[in-house]
């Protein structure tokens, strides 16, 4: 057997739906993860956001109590300085009160404007803390040139306190300071000095650089001339990133939309990127000195965690998705497996199928099947209850003889179809030579039992119709007895015999009768009779029966048998094979060109219709009464000796009785099939004799002789036939 | 077919209604031939009713008086119609029974 390759065009669709599927869920998974993604970010983002504001409110306020300090201390001694103004030698003593009095403070100075104090044009005495040892300088030298220090100016300028830009202190220990300087007014409402505190801001630097909110958060200050405020050397300890944000980032655009923002005193937050580093910065001013502080705070630290969590939640959807895709696959392995069964199961319907042809073919199926004949009128179907089945029916002509028959083989499907297929091969072969149903059927049985391995068996009924005469004979092998339509409807008389197939050398005895003109023979197999409906009832000899009356052609036979048992089994499945095979004869037979005829079974019983026939008879021909009676009386005889002695015991057969009127002359026919007799031949019986002397017997004839004008006998075709006539 | 039998001393009275063709007389052959026993005494055949006969029921009325005449009976066939009468004359029947 070759192998097809499965590929159909609804595995394939099934392997696209999946695909899909697949998609629908990757999608689906993918949304749900981004918009939780985006929600996380939304609200990290905002907490981010509040962490910073309040890092940096708490930051200002730290800033803003030294600042306090730092501008209370200066501004506590502003009248003191005043006071001291008249005494230049003694303002040393304000700065040392104000470094003294405040840890805050390191350095003070109280600088006079030049030529404000005639006898020192230039002085500014400076007291600074160094390793909690107050020292006092001057400043009033050549090289600083103190008016020219911004300081010194830019109170003087603006009328009123004034915090200086960030420096290094070079003069000391090197250290970030700032200077708050107020203007000192004498008396006379005449500018005359600038007092000072100068405050480190390493512990600016230190508060910035704690600001830990994020791993690698970082706090920065900038002063109002766009100044970063770090320590010394231009260096954060704590984190390198900030190097690379004020000294490579600063180029970049946003960075300086930063510095603009910053400077002129906003707050807010912007996001910098560089180096493929996002930043979030958020920026607030520092009230009074002009400075800005800010916020600078990685992208990762913020949303490192959450994007995590997706990376981790991705994962575990793409092996989701992977298992679903595995369970998609062995699903639609399980399909193509499931189709190559299929497609298994189609082969084998199909070769049924073909199996169902060939069995199909082996029964005759034209109809009519001697469209030349018009002595003949068949009709036959067969309806497997599978797609193959174990019945048959044969037929074909001989010698101007139909053979035909009609088998059941036991079993059902593919074992009884090659039975079926063996027995109507053996049957064509037999019946080709032999010229008796009972010899055709002892050599099938032979043949049959012989190779009968596994005891399979075929009820058959087997005939022979002379078309000339319509005489049958038939033999029966276990099979239904076949329904023959005369002007009655009877089982036809048969010997039940054994089915074929069951013992090897048994006999099976013929039968015969005689057909008529417009006689049929209906052959049937039980799945006819035995046809069950859904409550299991048969469909039975009687409405067999009832559905035969009323039809003559052996098509309408068959539709309406079909039609019935259609209407009668319904909805419940068909449970066996179902044959039906109609013979209608419509040859001359033994068929005088008769007026009237009647046949009768050789049975006392029937020669009631004997005398009905008469009477309409003699209604017909007006005849009167004595004289119909005594035509009653010789038929009667006629008859009844055939029906009695004709026929051996126990066998069935018929007897024929045509009337017709040539002028005067009324004339009977009575044949049969039995024995040769002739009734013309019996003895004269001597009605002159007494009672001891009269036989019994012979007044039969005697009445028919005396009645009748004329009797006379013939033997033709295995017939014996009597013509009566009556002038009447 | 109906068949009445009747029995006084000496004398039994058979009464036949209806047909008597070859199934009637197969019918009633029983009947009849049990009454060879009477055969000895008067046998009366009372034929009022009987609208038919064939050689069957001829051959039952022979076997009948072929008894009585054995035993010395005698068989009287009563009130025959003309039919019946036709057949009996056909058949020499007449000379075998005494008619009433």
């Amino acid at each position: 057997m070759s192998k097809n390759p499965i590929s159909n065009p609804f595995g394939k669709r099934s392997t696209w739906a999946g695909m899909l599927l697949v998609f629908v869920a990757a999608v689906t998974l993918e949304a749900t993860s981004l918009v939780q993604y985006y929600y996380s970010r939304k609200g990290l983002e905002e907490e981010a956001s509040n962490r910073a504001v309040s890092q940096i409110e708490a930051t200002h306020n730290k800033i803003m109590d030294i600042i306090d300090q730092a501008e209370a201390a200066v501004r506590n001694s502003v009248w003191i300085a005043q006071w001291s103004l008249a005494h230049p030698d003694s303002l040393h003593r304000v700065c040392e009160r104000i470094v003294g009095d405040n840890p805050v403070i390191v350095g003070s100075t109280v600088a006079l404007v030049p030529g404000y104090d005639k006898e020192h044009p230039f002085f500014a005495p400076y007291c600074c803390r160094e390793a909690d040892t107050l020292t006092t300088l001057s400043l009033a030298t050549q090289e600083y040139d103190y008016p020219s220090q911004e300081w010194f100016v830019k109170p003087i300028e603006c009328g009123q306190g004034y915090w200086s830009e960030p420096y290094i202190d070079t003069g000391g220990g090197e250290i970030l300071m700032t200077t708050y300087s107020v203007p000192i007014t004498d008396p006379k409402g005449q500018t005359a000095a600038v007092l000072t505190g100068d405050i480190s801001l390493e512990w600016l630097t230190g508060i910035m650089g704690n600001i830990k909110i994020y791993p690698h958060a970082t706090g920065l200050m900038i002063s109002r001339e766009g100044k970063w405020m770090m320590n010394h050397n231009m260096k954060l300890a704590t984190d390198e990133i900030i190097i690379d944000v004020v000294e490579q980032i600063r180029e970049q655009d946003d960075f300086k939309k930063l510095e603009r923002a910053m400077l002129s005193g906003e707050s807010g937050n912007i996001l910098i990127s560089y180096k493929n580093m996002k930043r979030y910065v958020y920026y607030a001013p520092v009230e009074r000195t002009g400075w800005s502080m800010c916020i600078i705070i990685p992208h990762e630290d913020i949303f490192g965690r959450v994007r995590k969590i997706n990376l981790v939640v991705t994962l575990m959807q793409l092996l989701g998705l992977a298992m679903l895709i595995l369970i998609l696959r062995s699903i639609v392995r399980g399909q193509n497996k499931y189709r190559a069964l299929n497609e298994r199961k189609r082969m084998m319907e199909n070769e049924l199928h073909i199996a169902s042809n060939i069995q199909m073919s082996m029964v005759p199926k034209v109809f009519p099947p001697y469209p030349d004949r018009n002595d003949l009128d068949m009709a036959a179907d067969i309806v497997p209850a599978k797609e193959i089945g174990g019945d048959m029916y044969d037929y074909f002509m001989r010698d101007n003889k139909l053979f035909f028959c009609i088998g059941d083989v036991s079993g059902k499907g593919i074992p009884a179809a090659l039975v079926m297929a063996v027995t109507r091969s053996i049957f064509r072969t037999v019946a080709s030579h032999e010229d008796s149903p009972a010899a055709i059927v002892t050599a099938m049985n032979n043949s049959l039992s012989d190779m009968n391995e596994n005891s399979m068996f075929v009820t058959f009924f087997c005939g022979i119709l002379d078309m000339a005469t319509g005489h049958i004979r038939y033999c029966n092998a276990g099979h239904n007895p076949p329904m023959i339509l005369t002007d009655s409807i009877k089982a036809m008389p048969v010997k039940p015999n054994l089915p074929l197939g069951i013992a090897m050398g048994m006999t099976f005895e013929e039968q015969e009768t005689d057909m008529q003109y417009d006689d049929a023979l209906f052959l049937y197999t039980d799945g006819l009779s035995e046809a069950e409906n859904i409550d299991h009832e048969q469909f039975g000899m009687e409405r067999i029966e009832a559905a035969l009356h009323g039809h003559k052609k052996s098509e309408l036979h068959l539709k309406n048998m079909q039609k019935e048992v259609e209407k009668f089994v319904g909805k419940a499945p068909q449970s066996d094979d179902l044959t039906m095979l109609f013979i209608h004869y419509l040859g001359e037979g033994r068929q005088p060109a008769a007026n009237h005829r009647l046949t009768l079974a050789n049975e006392v019983g029937e020669i009631s219709k004997l005398s009905e026939f008469v009477e309409n008879i003699g209604e017909e021909y007006n005849l009167d009464s004595s004289l119909l009676a005594g035509i009653n009386l010789a038929m009667e005889e006629a008859v009844t000796n055939v029906i009695l002695y004709a026929y051996p015991e126990d066998t069935v057969g018929h007897v024929e009785i045509c009337a017709d009127k040539q002028g005067n002359a009324l004339t009977f026919v009575v044949a049969d099939k039995g024995k040769p007799f002739d009734p013309t031949l019996a003895p004269p019986v001597d009605i002159t004799l007494g009672v001891e002397e009269r036989r019994i017997g012979g007044l039969g004839i005697h009445l028919v002789r005396t009645i009748m004008d004329s009797v006379k006998y013939s033997r033709d075709n295995d017939m014996n036939i009597l013509t009566l006539t009556k002038n009447i | 077919m109906e068949v009445k039998i009747e029995r006084e001393p000496n004398l039994v009275t058979v009464f036949f209604i209806g047909r008597l063709d070859t199934p009637a007389a197969q019918e009633i052959s029983k009947d009849v031939e049990a009454l060879k026993q009477d055969a000895a005494g008067t046998i009366v055949l009372d034929c009022t009713e009987l609208s038919y006969i064939s050689s069957s029921g001829l051959r039952l009325f022979l076997y009948l008086r072929k008894a009585a005449g054995e035993k010395g009976g005698k068989v009287i066939v009563k009130s025959i119609s003309d039919e019946i009468r036709t057949v009996f004359m056909m058949t020499g029947f007449l000379n075998l029974f005494e008619i009433q």
